[in-house]
């Protein structure tokens, strides 16, 4: 069954098109006869998590927006920065009016006049494809003032990000949106009561919006049925790596994670010896292919297994790779992408892709796998935002399920077992 | 003020409240190491090194001391209880100082540094840095370079304005300074440009730090990246002595450090008085250091002045400057009366009234103009100046109106008579037929009201110039007694 993908191929960019296929049927008296909470009611019962990585329930999101004289924003998370995601872009470029409709739905839920779509500003086509839809809306008169004749009035924005991984963060999204530097504010307040310019604000993935015509148009229950009983629906897996068929694809909540890599209707099969999988984004924790196996793609079996569910960015590897170069490049990855607000952050994640690349090039010394272990426990929960626990995760499970390559990469250095600190770094004439 | 109980560490104990934990904590004797919070600055959070363990819905988890509230029966834990807050210091300890250049030994902060005293508390751990993974110094690409052994640094030594220098590869990136700027000075001139590891203090392009409170950034700043050029490589903090006193540079009175060592003084420090000044005082307030000890006037004969005074028949005016003390004007005020009628006493300044700029300066240079009300003495000198044919003698008491107002002055010319006692050897001085070197209201103790009618007490500090110099209130009893 497919919710968010099923226009794909289908020329859906353009509105006659998407309208021929049963879009925006939703915006008349489907979505304007139903009050605000019965909208947020609906969404709830459907069971959709938010589609962006924490999974967070959409309607008990939506629920704390509080209703009052001030004015409510939506903010459309398209910054897609997760390594191994890429299904926003594709939703985007194929389906940009599947988003518009949801956001009219969002906006009617939430009161909101004004929403934003927060897009990452290498996402060149998508962009693209986004402004010719709203264009196209606004003509067809789906978006402005009095939509469908009722009273209700809502305009889209598309801002373009400058590419930062922190910016998908919401709250450093909301300070990119307002100009300032894209770094995670502190919280409380959350941004659903105090958020762009001060205001209640909703931030919510693409995919997650884009479920909302098909809820609406089929019903909550039975967008629930699709999935798992505590996550509702379906999800957009974006599989690159070692499989025979690379690519975006839909698939029920709770598929096996073997099934989704090697049935003929998704990927057709893995390409060498299945080493290990990435199951949710970089920053998950690594499975190994014992763990595969077993592995069910839902919030609760993965996060039973000790990773996490994430974007749904899967990315299955053979035994060609090495695990240490592996992880030295997610380590340049994350060190780049540090705001440099926190501490922990700031030094760490530097500091830990250091001791990868020494690893990694042979300069590695008895401990530091220890060493590694060790920094990533201090900086996981003492930041304000998860990128230092993001890189904290694949580092510690790197080291716990591939341990073995480390302490080769390690014992490639000749002096690897000789004291850490230089004699130069202390001269035992001053200090004693 | 009302106080709550909460618990920390398994004892239930009262804190104020409407504090956060930090100043909670700080109440009931729990010093908790912190680096970007700063009282009188708005809360960035960013520091991470005041974490503590707070209940929550999820059980106890690290949360950081300075953004948290303290409310009714939470449960607070720190390294007293909780090994997970000892090792999360520490581990925040262990990030701050693995890029950090550690040359205390020529950091002019060492001694007053948080990172330092911070290191003592929390840390005092043994470096696990390996020669090969090495650091990673911050600071401008512009500004790096690489050193005798080969290793690329940071910047060093970079301009920021006149007054301020700025070592990148110190900064541990607090963000106090941008801070201050932004919300205390109102001009937000500094900035955290570039991200993650390669985050540094700079100015917008082509731009100066250049503000009234600009130095202030350098007290502020809790390493030794902000310097200020005025004390940068003069002395060693603990070999510096503190003196706490008023400033009588304006009328607010700012509270402050005079730090002296050798009978110099080395620099100004503000004094926190959350009713005052706060933590900041001018870069004007600041000068007093350099000033005292340039152009002093050291001497004088007091009997020859008595001399003068006494041949004097006619009218004498006792113009009395604003750093006088209270102690000062009743001297003076006791001197005028032994003249019997002859004598008046005036008080004031020729220097313009300036808009008070809401930090730490009231910009009315007649320091102790409540305190010269208060003794009933006409603080307007325009009365002296409308009626300067009365006089025969003029007494200037640290008054240096010819510097002041060199204009205005001049029509006290036609007085044929003029003493001028002044810590400084200026314009009035020459005018004078006869001058006395006096103290400097830094090296005074007394009392001042400043203009929001609060009694402050000077302190006197120990100078080479204070050694061979009288306050203006001995001088005036001598003078009595000579009489």
């Amino acid at each position: 069954m497919k919710v968010c993908t099923q226009n794909f191929g289908k020329n859906a960019q353009n509105i006659q098109t998407y309208k021929k296929l049963g879009g925006y049927s939703n915006i008349g008296s489907r979505l304007f006869d139903l009050s605000q909470f019965e909208v947020i009611d609906l969404v709830q019962r459907s069971g959709l998590r938010g589609r962006g990585g924490a999974g967070f329930p959409t309607g008990m999101k939506w629920s704390f927006v509080p209703r009052g004289n001030k004015p409510v924003y939506i903010a459309v998370n398209a910054d897609e920065g997760e390594p191994g995601t890429f299904k926003d872009h594709f939703l985007m470029r194929e389906d940009p009016h599947r988003l518009i409709e949801g956001l009219i739905i969002a906006g009617w839920a939430l009161g909101a006049r004004n929403a934003y779509i927060y897009v990452r500003g290498e996402f060149l086509p998508a962009i693209e494809a986004l402004t010719q839809a709203i264009r196209e809306a606004y003509e067809a008169k789906l978006l402005g003032n009095n939509i469908g004749g009722t009273k209700y009035s809502l305009d889209i924005a598309v801002h373009r990000g400058a590419g930062a991984y922190v910016c998908g963060e919401e709250t450093a999204l909301i300070n990119s949106l307002e100009g300032q530097k894209g770094q995670p504010r502190l919280k409380p307040p959350f941004p659903a009561v105090n958020g762009a310019w001060n205001m209640p604000t909703c931030v919510n993935n693409v995919e997650t919006i884009m479920a909302l015509p098909w809820i609406l148009e089929n019903g909550p229950e039975e967008y629930q049925k699709l999935g798992t009983p505590k996550a509702g629906g379906t999800k957009v897996f974006c599989i690159s790596g070692d499989v025979k068929k690379r690519g975006v694809y839909e698939a029920r909540l709770g598929i096996p994670l073997m099934e989704l890599l090697e049935s003929e209707e998704y990927c057709g099969g893995i390409v060498g010896n299945l080493k290990g999988c990435i199951p949710g984004g970089s920053s998950t924790q690594v499975l190994t292919v014992e763990e595969c196996k077993k592995a069910n793609m839902d919030y609760e079996s993965l996060a039973a297994m000790g990773t996490m569910f994430g974007s749904g960015a899967v990315m299955p590897f053979n035994d060609t790779h090495s695990i240490v170069e592996m992880l030295n490049t997610l380590g340049k990855f994350y060190s780049h992408e540090s705001c440099g607000q926190c501490t922990p952050c700031r030094e760490g994640t530097g500091y830990v892709q250091r001791i990868i690349s020494c690893i990694a090039n042979g300069k590695g010394k008895d401990g530091d796998i220890e060493l590694l272990d060790s920094l990533c426990t201090g900086f996981t929960g003492t930041t304000v935002c998860p990128l230092a626990a993001a890189l904290a995760a694949p580092v510690q499970s790197y080291l716990q399920k591939f341990r073995s390559e480390f302490e080769e990469a390690i014992l490639k250095n000749p002096e690897h077992a000789s004291p850490r600190l230089n004699a130069n770094y202390r001269p035992q004439g001053w200090w004693g | 003020m009302n106080m709550i109980t909460i618990t920390v560490d398994n004892k239930e104990v009262q804190v104020p409240e409407g504090k956060n934990l930090i100043e909670a904590l700080k109440a009931v004797g729990i010093e908790t190491p912190h680096l970007c919070y700063h009282p009188d600055l708005p809360v960035s959070g960013n520091c991470r090194q005041c974490l503590v363990e707070v209940d929550g819905p999820r059980g106890m988890a690290l949360t950081i001391g300075c953004y948290t509230p303290v409310r009714a029966s939470m449960k607070v834990a720190t390294p007293a209880s909780s090994p997970k807050v000892a090792e999360a210091r520490k581990a925040v300890l262990e990030f701050l100082l693995v890029n950090h250049p550690l040359d205390c030994p020529i950091c002019d902060k060492a001694g007053e540094c948080l990172l330092q005293e911070n290191y003592m508390i929390a840390g005092a751990s043994n470096s696990r840095l390996n020669p090969d993974v090495g650091k990673q110094y911050h600071g401008n690409p512009e500004h790096s370079s690489t050193d005798g052994k080969g290793q690329h640094r940071g910047g060093k030594r970079i301009d920021l304005g006149p007054r301020i220098a700025l070592d990148e590869e110190r900064c541990i990136q607090c963000s106090r300074c941008v801070r201050f700027m932004r919300s205390v000075a109102g001009d937000e001139q500094l900035q955290l440009a570039a991200r993650g590891g390669h985050t540094y203090i700079t100015t917008f392009p082509g731009e100066k730090l250049d503000h009234p409170y600009d130095r202030c950034v350098t007290d502020i700043c809790p390493v030794g990246a902000l310097t200020d050029k005025a004390f940068r490589f003069r002395k060693r903090v603990w070999a510096l002595s503190r003196i706490p006193t008023v400033s009588m540079d304006d009328s607010l009175g700012a509270n402050i450090w005079a730090d002296h060592a050798d009978g110099v003084v080395y620099r100004v420090m503000p004094r926190c008085n959350p009713e005052v000044n706060r933590s900041w005082l001018s870069n004007a307030a600041k000068d007093v250091a350099q000033k005292i000890h340039e152009n002093r006037l050291l001497g004088g004969n007091v009997s020859e002045a008595a001399k003068i005074i006494k041949e004097t028949k006619g009218k004498k005016a006792i113009v009395l400057g604003g750093s006088c003390t209270m102690e000062d004007i009743a001297a003076f005020k006791k001197l005028a009366e032994s003249f019997g009628s002859t004598a008046e006493l005036f008080g004031g300044s020729l220097l313009p009234i300036q808009k008070a700029d809401g930090i730490a300066r009231s910009g009315d240079p007649v320091a102790n103009r409540a305190g010269l009300e208060k003794a009933g003495i006409n603080t307007n000198l325009s009365e002296l100046l409308k009626r300067a044919d009365e006089f025969e003698l003029i007494i200037t008491v640290a008054a240096d109106l010819w510097d002041e107002s060199p204009k205005e002055a001049s029509g006290l010319d036609k007085i044929p008579k003029h003493i001028a006692l002044s810590p400084f050897n200026g314009s009035t001085t020459k005018k004078t037929i006869f001058s006395i070197g006096i103290r400097h209201w830094l090296e005074n103790s007394g009392t001042m009201i400043n203009c929001k009618n609060m009694e402050q007490k000077l302190q006197e500090t120990p100078t080479n110039e204070a050694a061979q110099t009288e306050s203006a209130r001995s001088i005036a009893e001598k003078l009595r007694d000579e009489d």
